[in-house]
């Protein structure tokens, strides 16, 4: 087994590094720097695409930080490879934000200012991206954001914030509530962290639930420093049929453990999202009780026996084995669930500036106008999670979602959501804001 | 980590270094006294080797500033931040801990204050004030440690590249005024804090009085028994090291989080914290410089014949060294298995143009070697064995310190008291960070 795990990270270390993936870089680059005439020429026609990501490499994002990279690393390989955009190389630009909503906004203006780029990339956190906003509408600079949150959503970003390669939560939370209802139960107890992301869960799934004929009959908030839950499950109501938890954090484990012990094998179905267990190996000890669970799943971590030809295409770009881990390293689980997000936006930022006929920053207004323009998002190559819509008023791309099962210690996608069941109201339309 | 049985751990530390205390005070002294002066000759090391050791560091840290300011801006891609903080202030420090004092081999600044201090004809001899005693070393540090522990980006290689640069001269220029040797003992807070980590190591080295340095082996912690009585200022300057140590782990943990109000599942970064972690890095070290310099006070009315608190205080801070490394291994494991690694792949090719120096630069980084429950299990095994033994040795080294400082075993067992309950004390502390919920 040993040799088995070194062949094939010997053949597969290279193909996604980002160090060889920028070293193609290099090289391309450098013939813009032959002498001569020919070289001003060939300079304007391919000279890179520099596109500054905003990465999480230190503070509390860092682990998700590592598998972002990661993604993006293959996809610009991937990218380039095929000819680039326009002809042009990307360059990526990393910056790290330490996690830090302040640091953000700093190196959106570095970004601008220092590096030139034509555009910003990758925010994970949500802080990261509500800190960082405001200085990308300032500079006018396009800032394509990879967060989950609802904040893009929401209005309350700006004109040169977009959420083209992953779904909200909103959606998300909208998506599930009507398999829910029809295959798990009608009534619904909400165990969520005492916070932003907790609330958010709160506010649009259990509306989604009502729509759906559902009850939500209790809201637990924890708090987000609670580390024992114990003394919390007394109120749950006996007379339920799912429990929907969120929780995240170090303390996860010990919850899903405890709440095992207090039900001791029966009781009532456990509905989560997998937020709760990114990049945590579903074999851990505790987890256990897990088995017969449902989760939400953006991407599925583990290869699905259907998987699309373009998802075992990507996933074998990015370096993932079938259990979702680096094939590198089995034990090192990754952020399936959301870094496809990663993949899937840098090829929507290709689409648009071909679309644009992006030449440089002077078209970068244009560049988001023809983002704006994208409307159906087929299954690809580009777009291995499934096809999406994106909605140029709300800056937000709408997709399908995994609902899955753990059995035996793996997690089997039961069903797909439709676009349709994500759907909401929009309340917002930054096209009507100037460029 | 929150599934181990960690507070078994917490209650058998503290039992362990109770234990040892106990044992100590009604055992002999004699042999463990007589173990610390043992001396295996090994060979001697011609003096003539700093000035190419430390031409050589020099060089290698010119080019990594260089790299600093025009190399990637990924602070994991970029050699700099990796070496200052993964290799030489983990790594390094672990080293000298282990195998003495490789440092004043590598020292950047003695070729340079050679140098200039014979250009400008002056010698190297001590020329700094006594009543400066260490406090230009505690004030550098507690800059180097608000910078790494406190200021939103010490990662950043450009700002990283003007901190070292700056540093660098300022302790240059301070080396050639007040003599080498002098500022390197009591003022340039790196040198001073790994020359006193080096009194931990197996490796003992004297001048031979013909222009060599003659090592012998000695048992961990042998050195720190015989070391002169610091000051005030280099007691405090002990103490502080220790402390932002332990700030390091204290500043992550939830419990810190929550007697701020601050939620650690939405740390929003450092930014938002500067006043918090800046009033923390200085209560950590006021709290512990007065838990010690108490228990010291204590211990002196408890023996019939005291030793004067300052020498007391003094030599007895030596015996904080084996904690001190304990922290800096358990604290900095995660970070030195995991960034060691990107500073093997950064230095093959430190510009990011495709080099590979020493066939490291596509290396894949094996972060799954802490992840999983097993490497759970391991690192925090590691972890306890660390800061238990630390302790323990700790204690015992404070024992043989005191029976020479009171003349008896007797007083030695009462007046180590309050110091050995300080010590089990902050074994629990130390265990605890360790197997507290943390974010960042």
């Amino acid at each position: 087994m040993m040799t088995d795990i070194v062949h094939s990270s010997s053949i597969l270390t290279s193909s996604i590094s980002r160090r060889s993936a920028l070293k193609g870089l290099g090289a391309a680059a450098a013939l813009g720097t032959t002498p001569g005439f020919v070289r001003y020429a060939q300079a304007q026609s391919s000279a890179p695409i520099k596109i500054g990501f905003q990465a999480h490499r230190t503070g509390i994002g860092a682990a998700y930080g590592r598998w972002y990279e990661r993604t993006t690393a293959a996809a610009v390989k991937a990218i380039n490879e095929a000819g680039g955009i326009n002809g042009r190389p990307i360059e990526i630009v990393i910056e790290d934000d330490g996690t830090d909503a302040a640091r953000g906004a700093e190196v959106v203006e570095k970004f601008a200012n220092q590096h030139k780029v034509d555009l910003i990339y990758g925010t994970l956190f949500s802080h990261v991206v509500v800190g960082s906003s405001p200085a990308a509408g300032e500079l006018k600079i396009p800032y394509y954001v990879v967060s989950e949150g609802y904040h893009v959503a929401s209005g309350k970003m700006n004109r040169w914030v977009v959420q083209p390669g992953i779904t909200d939560v909103r959606q998300q939370c909208r998506s599930v509530a009507p398999w829910i209802m029809n295959n798990v139960g009608k009534k619904v107890t909400m165990i969520y962290p005492d916070y932003a992301f907790g609330h958010d869960h709160r506010d649009f799934f259990a509306p989604a639930v009502e729509e759906q004929g559902g009850q939500v009959v209790a809201k637990i908030a924890i708090p987000p420093t609670e580390t024992s839950f114990t003394r919390y499950f007394p109120q749950i109501p006996s007379d339920i049929d799912v429990i929907y938890h969120v929780m995240v954090g170090p303390a996860v484990l010990t919850f899903v453990k405890e709440l095992g012990e207090f039900y001791g094998g029966s009781g009532p179905k456990l509905f989560g999202f997998i937020d709760s267990l990114e990049a945590v190996d579903i074999n851990s000890p505790g987890l256990e009780f897990l088995e017969g669970s449902h989760f939400w799943e953006g991407s599925p971590r583990y290869l699905q026996a259907n998987a699309s030809e373009h998802e075992k295409a990507y996933r074998a770009a990015v370096g993932l084995d079938d259990n979702g881990a680096s094939v590198n390293d089995p034990k090192d689980v990754s952020t399936a669930a959301h870094m496809f997000g990663c993949w899937e936006t840098l090829y929507i930022i290709k689409q648009a500036m071909e679309a644009a006929d992006y030449k440089g920053p002077e078209d970068r207004a244009k560049l988001i106008e023809a983002t704006e323009a994208i409307t159906d998002i087929p299954e690809g190559a580009e777009h291995p999670q499934g096809a999406k819509v994106f909605n140029g008023k709300l800056h937000q791309v709408f997709g399908t979602q995994n609902i899955s099962v753990v059995e035996n210690g793996r997690l089997n996608v039961v069903h797909r959501t439709s676009i349709e069941d994500g759907l909401y109201e929009p309340e917002a339309d930054y096209t009507t804001q100037p460029l | 980590m929150l599934l181990l049985p960690t507070n078994y751990y917490l209650a058998g530390g503290a039992v362990a270094v109770a234990l040892t205390f106990a044992v100590l005070a009604v055992g002999s002294l004699t042999v463990l006294d007589r173990f610390a002066d043992v001396r295996i000759r090994l060979f001697a090391v011609p003096d003539k080797l700093l000035l190419a050791g430390s031409f050589i560091c020099l060089a290698f840290l010119a080019a990594l500033v260089v790299i600093g300011f025009i190399g990637s801006r990924d602070p994991l891609s970029n050699p700099l931040p990796l070496m200052v903080w993964t290799v030489v202030w983990v790594g390094l420090t672990l080293l000298q801990g282990i195998a003495g004092d490789l440092w004043r081999w590598i020292n950047p600044w003695y070729a340079p204050a050679r140098l200039l201090s014979r250009l400008l004809g002056r010698g190297t001899g001590d020329r700094m004030p006594a009543w400066l005693g260490y406090w230009p070393a505690i004030v550098q540090f507690f800059a180097f440690a608000w910078f790494e522990l406190v200021y939103p980006a010490p990662d950043d290689p450009a700002r990283l590249a003007v901190a070292v640069s700056v540093y660098f001269t300022v302790n240059l220029v301070a080396a050639v005024a007040f003599g080498y040797e002098a500022w390197m003992q009591r003022g340039e807070c790196l040198s001073v804090f790994l020359r006193m980590i080096s009194r931990l190591a197996i490796l003992d080295s004297k001048d031979d009085g013909e222009g060599r340095r003659c090592l012998a082996l000695c048992l961990p912690g042998a050195k720190l028994v015989g070391a002169k009585p610091l000051p005030l200022s280099g007691t405090l300057f002990l103490l502080l090291a220790l402390s932002t140590v332990s700030f390091d782990g204290l500043m992550r943990t939830f419990f810190w989080f929550g007697l701020f109000g601050i939620n650690p599942l939405e740390f929003t970064g450092r930014s938002s914290v500067i006043g918090i972690s800046t009033f923390g890095l200085i209560a950590m070290f006021v709290l512990l410089a007065a838990a010690f310099l108490l228990a010291v006070w204590l211990g002196e009315r408890l023996t019939r014949a005291p030793a004067g608190f300052g020498r007391a205080a003094g030599t007895l801070v030596w015996s904080i060294i084996p904690i001190s490394m304990a922290y800096h291994f358990s604290h900095y494991l995660v970070v030195l298995v995991i960034n060691g690694q990107y500073a093997l792949s950064a230095l093959s090719d430190p510009l990011m143009n495709g080099l590979d120096l020493f066939g490291t630069a596509g290396m894949h980084v094996q972060a799954g070697l802490l992840m999983g429950a097993q490497s759970a299990w391991l690192v925090w095994n590691l972890q306890s064995a660390a800061i238990i033994g630390g302790h323990v040795l700790a204690v015992l080294v404070a024992h043989v310190i005191a029976a020479r400082l009171y003349g008896s075993a007797r007083d030695a067992a009462s007046s180590q008291l309050p110091l050995a309950a300080l010590m089990a004390g902050y074994t629990v502390f130390g265990l605890w960070l360790l197997s507290s919920p943390t974010a960042g």
